[in-house]
């Protein structure tokens, strides 16, 4: 993907960084905690590529560093920008706090709509339809929220934005892993 | 992405433009349409008068509507077949005609301005030049509207078209009785679209929120593969969820790919890098270069050896001295990398370099 190697070229530096600088911390790590220090450095450095532009990013930056046992190796992947997870963090708080009212506000009004409307009659067979079709959308919505990473405080808007963002990245690293993954393989084999 | 006045003019341009036309000598155009719309199929049979308004609204504007009038009546009868269910129209014209001016224009003002944005809107306007076009234009618009599966939008602008219909059907009707047939009810579009939309500013601001969604999720459709030929929201979210979901996937069973591969985390980037030497074309390339140098900062004698081959160095070490030296990277059996053998390579490597720099 033409457009995006200075992207990627990015990311295998943050990535790289980051796991050199937590080898120093354990060594003789399980297979399974160096897969998990693996990914993880991995998506911090793929968030981290985004400077904080992008809501999702910083809200996968929040959630690492929210973990104890994470947040050392978080501090360390970031190194001297550790100040953007406290500001992510205090961003995504008052976000939160604000979309949460407002949830609550258009819940409540949704209800009296729904009261309102069952007194007003309606064609049944639309109003079936498009009910079946407004509630599938909505369940999508839900899901699509819990796949993004700080998805459930955003509206529609910003998650479809979001979503366009975080699926380019997450090609990136994909695309980015998969070539170290098949050299390495390469390298270990003779 | 459009913002909300941009959307709101488009819109309200094209209801007046369309007013405009109507206004224009179209009115009489018209009326013609609709007497040779009414009087063509009566060869059939006479029935309700209400199948007319189960046609899905756009496609009957678009039969109506469209400026290109008298191709697009020579066309009619057979599109009317096309449509589901036929025509009948019963005989009293005037009648029909007023009822099916004013539930197609409601459809119009409705529809026509909030489904279809640019693209449908272009084809409209693109019909009075192309003659023989309009027929497969037509279809085209049409059916791709008759497959719509956005069900709930369409239920949802019926009931409205209904409910004004209802309210406007009685202005109009004083207003009819005013005029006989020409006048061709240019207010009634004006008014149609002020209930429509003016009204409200919830709508409005509803609309505006919906084209928004819209726009993007085309955005999302395009970037997702095999979301194009999909229509309705539903299904592409659901394509839009499982391409993320496997994205995730592949992330996580990449790391473990790798974690089992190298028995430490810092896997060896000089192997890693010497193996791929060769085959590694992209510009993950020149990137894998950079952390190989760091541990040449410590090693003198191999350092000797790479500035021979690479005439790099130099160029890399401000770039990277700002980094930390890393601390004792252990650069283990691997660190005599033969670049003998890999001469050619390394000036690739230069050039990507170079390029990158």
């Amino acid at each position: 993907m033409c457009p995006h190697s200075s992207l990627k070229q990015e990311f295998l530096k943050k990535w790289i960084m980051g796991l050199q600088r937590c080898s120093f911390s354990k060594k003789n790590m399980s297979i399974l905690e160096r897969k998990k220090t693996i990914k993880l450095s991995a998506d911090i450095a793929m968030a981290s590529a985004r400077n904080g532009t992008t809501r999702w990013s910083r809200a996968l930056i929040s959630n690492a560093s929210k973990d104890g046992s994470d947040n050392r190796l978080v501090q360390q992947i970031l190194g001297p920008e550790s100040n953007t997870p406290v500001a992510a963090i205090t961003n995504k708080a008052r976000t939160r706090r604000a979309l949460v009212c407002k949830k609550i506000v258009k819940r409540s009004r949704r209800q009296i709509r729904r009261r309102r409307r069952k007194c007003v009659a309606a064609a049944p067979v639309k109003a079936v339809t498009s009910s079946i079709a407004k509630h599938l959308v909505r369940k999508r919505t839900q899901v699509l929220k819990t796949l993004i990473p700080g998805g459930e405080f955003m509206d529609e808007i910003c998650l479809i934005e979001e979503t366009l963002d975080y699926i380019t990245s997450l090609r990136v690293q994909v695309d980015v892993m998969r070539s170290v993954a098949s050299a390495s393989v390469r390298a270990s084999e003779p | 992405m459009e913002s909300n006045a941009g959307t709101k003019e488009t819109r309200s341009n094209l209801t007046a433009s369309d007013g405009g036309e109507v206004t224009a000598f179209e009115s009489l155009q018209f009326t013609d349409e609709i007497h040779r719309l009414i009087l063509a199929p009566t060869t059939d049979n006479s029935s309700s008068f209400t199948a007319l308004l189960e046609l899905p609204p756009p496609q009957a504007v678009e039969l109506l509507h469209s400026p290109d009038s008298p191709k697009l009546i020579a066309a009619s009868p057979p599109n009317v077949e096309d449509f589901q269910g036929s025509f009948r129209f019963p005989s009293n014209s005037g009648l029909i005609e007023r009822d099916a001016r004013f539930s197609l224009f409601s459809g119009e003002a409705n529809n026509s301005n909030e489904k279809r944005n640019s693209p449908e809107s272009k084809n409209v306007s693109a019909n009075p030049e192309k003659n023989v076009k309009s027929e497969p234009a037509e279809t085209e618009s049409s059916q791709p509207l008759v497959s719509d599966p956005t069900v709930e939008k369409r239920s949802i602008k019926r009931k409205d078209r209904e409910n004004k219909v209802k309210g406007s059907t009685k202005k109009s009707k004083t207003v009819a009785n005013e005029n006989s047939e020409d006048a061709e009810k240019l207010p009634y579009v004006h008014v149609r679209a002020r209930r429509g939309q003016a009204t409200d500013s919830h709508s409005l601001a509803e609309r505006a929120r919906r084209e928004k969604i819209n726009a993007r999720m085309k955005l999302l459709q395009e970037l997702v593969p095999g979301c194009n030929k999909i229509s309705g929201t539903a299904l592409v979210l659901d394509e839009i969820i499982n391409h993320v979901q496997s994205l995730q996937r592949q992330v996580e069973f990449l790391s473990m790919r790798l974690a089992a591969v190298n028995p430490r985390i810092d896997f060896n980037l000089d192997s890693v890098f010497t193996s791929e030497s060769g085959s590694l074309m992209d510009s993950n390339f020149p990137s894998l270069v950079m952390p190989a140098i760091w541990p040449e900062v410590q090693g003198n004698g191999h350092r000797q050896q790479y500035q021979h081959q690479w005439h790099l160095d130099t160029l890399q070490q401000p770039v990277w001295g700002r980094e930390e030296v890393c601390n004792n990277y252990i650069t283990p059996e691997n660190s005599l990398l033969t670049y003998d053998s890999s001469a050619n390579s390394a000036t690739l490597q230069a050039n990507h370099l170079k390029m990158e720099l």
